[in-house]
């Protein structure tokens, strides 16, 4: 998105704040120049309003109205700020979300006008009617993870949160994963021991695996290969997901989670995408009240996103509602 | 919709979403075209280099290069190729910006089949028209102006550079009737060679850019002007 540069907000605030001061200095300026003549003409006009404390008033007053204005003028500069980042996102938002769904509504769109128009083999039928599912699969994730973020931030969305056993919570998880993108055997490899147990919504999880899955094949040339890692501390479990893709810049690791940000690449093999993804994980994890990362070494030397989730506290560690 | 037989060509269609390239290449392979299918700007340019190829269809968002350095590639090496862009993008800016970069059309998604093929029929009917045009006189002077049909080049006394296909046949026609007010529904009849009627803002656009290359105040055209309500005149 290209900026309108010719005139920097900041450069306005900081003029305008300068100018207040300037003009706050020469009104002190000019009223203590002033002084004695104002005394001696509140004399002869009128000598009862004449005493100290009332000029004193008159002084502290300016200042206070003037340095008020100067207040203001700073709140209304960080409301409009905040208006311009809201509007920025929007905007990415805008893009991202309009190719995502224009690109399999065109699809879908040529492949039944070309069913409707043609004459076409039952093999090429099938095809085509597969790949409109697939489409309009692809169509009701988007729309579904809009909506879920929607309630997420709402907070609209309730958590079930379960114990879980870390290993097994994790080995599920993945092997779902590897399913649903169709992985093939001996493309993720699950190392450590976790023999402690956490508390997690297991459905959030999946979307949260989902997602690190996703971003990783998207994001690495030729065959995936994806290590788990994972293990228990005093106060965590961690579980750890490395892909070899093109790796994260160290200056844009924090950035990735932010709402509808997209790093754009000439390395990047892909351009699919909202910028709701890792959003949607660090929202998810946030609510577990655990921490996520992204570890990089930088471009082409792969991703680790490493995530901790609180234990569960030994007392309920036996409860009846482990998994 | 029918097949164009012998007369079809061969089509590089660049689009990184699988489903799409399928349905376009089914169709423009029951068209008649020779499809070659590339999925991203750095394997289009590998193609480009490696086939003849008679026409582009080029999607905008694409991994490694995207739709505007490829055009930009393609129009380096070949100014004659004509390039429809395909793209989500319905910016203004994105359309300005890939006409700029030497595009001759641009179609947003989601699109009508019928009307994708027509507009490549079209634009394969001007590069066979342009090319017949060729023939009959290849280059023109006016002012210190002095342009190369056969090359696309243009020479003025500060610089030089290359017109698209488009631009050149827009131009050719317009000299072609200089001192005669052309209608814009007569340009793109012969030139476009679409119904009048479809898009007359794009001719706008197009005198707005042969504007830009040739007159020394584009506010106060003297080559190119405008007779509201008639069309266009070429004075040279």
């Amino acid at each position: 998105m290209r900026r309108n540069r010719r005139y920097s907000p900041i450069a306005i605030f900081v003029l305008a704040q300068v100018g207040w001061f300037v003009l706050l200095g020469l009104w002190i300026f000019w009223y203590v120049s002033n002084y004695m003549i104002f005394v001696s003409a509140g004399e002869r006009i009128s000598p009862q309003f004449v005493f100290g404390a009332v000029n004193v008033v008159a002084l502290v007053g300016g200042i206070v109205l003037l340095v008020a204005l100067a207040s203001a003028f700073a709140l209304i500069f960080a409301s409009l700020s905040q208006q311009m980042k809201i509007t920025r996102m929007y905007d990415n938002f805008i893009a991202n979300v309009s190719h995502e769904l224009k690109s399999p509504l065109a699809s879908i769109q040529l492949h039944l006008e070309t069913l409707s128009s043609r004459e076409v083999t039952p093999e090429k039928r099938a095809e085509f009617v597969g790949l409109m599912i697939k489409d309009a699969e692809r169509l009701h994730a988007l729309i579904h993870s809009i909506l879920e973020i929607s309630g997420l931030e709402e907070k609209r969305r309730v958590y079930d949160l379960r114990a879980h056993r870390g290993e097994a919570l994790v080995r599920g998880l993945v092997e779902e994963a590897v399913d649903q993108y169709r992985l093939p055997p001996g493309a993720v490899e699950i190392t450590g021991q976790a023999p402690c147990a956490c508390r997690a919504d297991r459905r959030a999880l999946k979307v949260v695996f989902n997602n690190l899955f996703d971003n990783a094949i998207k994001y690495t040339e030729g065959p995936v290969r994806l290590a788990v890692s994972q293990r228990c501390t005093s106060r965590h479990f961690t579980v750890e997901v490395t892909d070899r893709g093109i790796g994260i810049p160290e200056k844009s690791q924090r950035e990735v989670f932010r709402k509808f940000t997209r790093l754009y690449s000439p390395d990047s093999p892909t351009v699919k995408g909202t910028g709701l993804g890792l959003y949607w994980v660090r929202e998810i994890i946030r609510h577990h009240r655990g921490r996520v990362r992204v570890i990089s070494e930088g471009r082409g030397k792969g991703t680790t996103v490493r995530i901790e989730l609180p234990l569960v506290p030994p007392r309920r560690r036996a409860g009846p509602r482990e998994r | 919709m029918g097949t164009n037989g012998a007369e079809a060509g061969t089509i590089l269609l660049v689009e990184d979403e699988e489903s799409l390239a399928v349905g376009l290449e089914y169709n423009l392979g029951e068209e008649g075209y020779r499809v070659i299918r590339a999925a991203d700007g750095a394997q289009a340019l590998e193609r480009f280099d490696s086939e003849p190829i008679d026409l582009i269809v080029l999607d905008l968002m694409l991994p490694h290069l995207d739709g505007f350095e490829v055009a930009r590639w393609v129009r380096d090496r070949s100014p004659q190729i004509p390039i429809l862009m395909l793209t989500a993008r319905t910016a203004p800016a994105d359309r300005v910006r890939g006409l700029e970069l030497g595009a001759d059309d641009y179609l947003t998604k989601p699109f009508h089949l019928k009307e994708l093929l027509l507009r490549v029929q079209g634009m394969l009917r001007r590069k066979s028209w342009y090319r017949k045009t060729l023939e009959q006189g290849a280059r023109y002077s006016f002012g210190d102006i002095e342009v190369d049909f056969s090359s696309l080049l243009c020479t003025t006394p500060d610089t030089s550079f290359r017109l698209t296909p488009l631009e050149a046949a827009l131009l050719k026609y317009l000299i072609e009737n200089r001192g005669r007010v052309v209608p814009r529904e007569e340009l793109l009849e012969n030139v476009w060679q679409t119904k009048a009627g479809v898009a007359t803002r794009t001719v706008d656009n197009f005198i707005v850019r042969l504007r830009r290359y040739f007159e020394p105040d584009p506010s106060q055209p003297q080559h190119f002007r405008n007779v509201r309500g008639a069309g266009y005149e070429f004075r040279p």
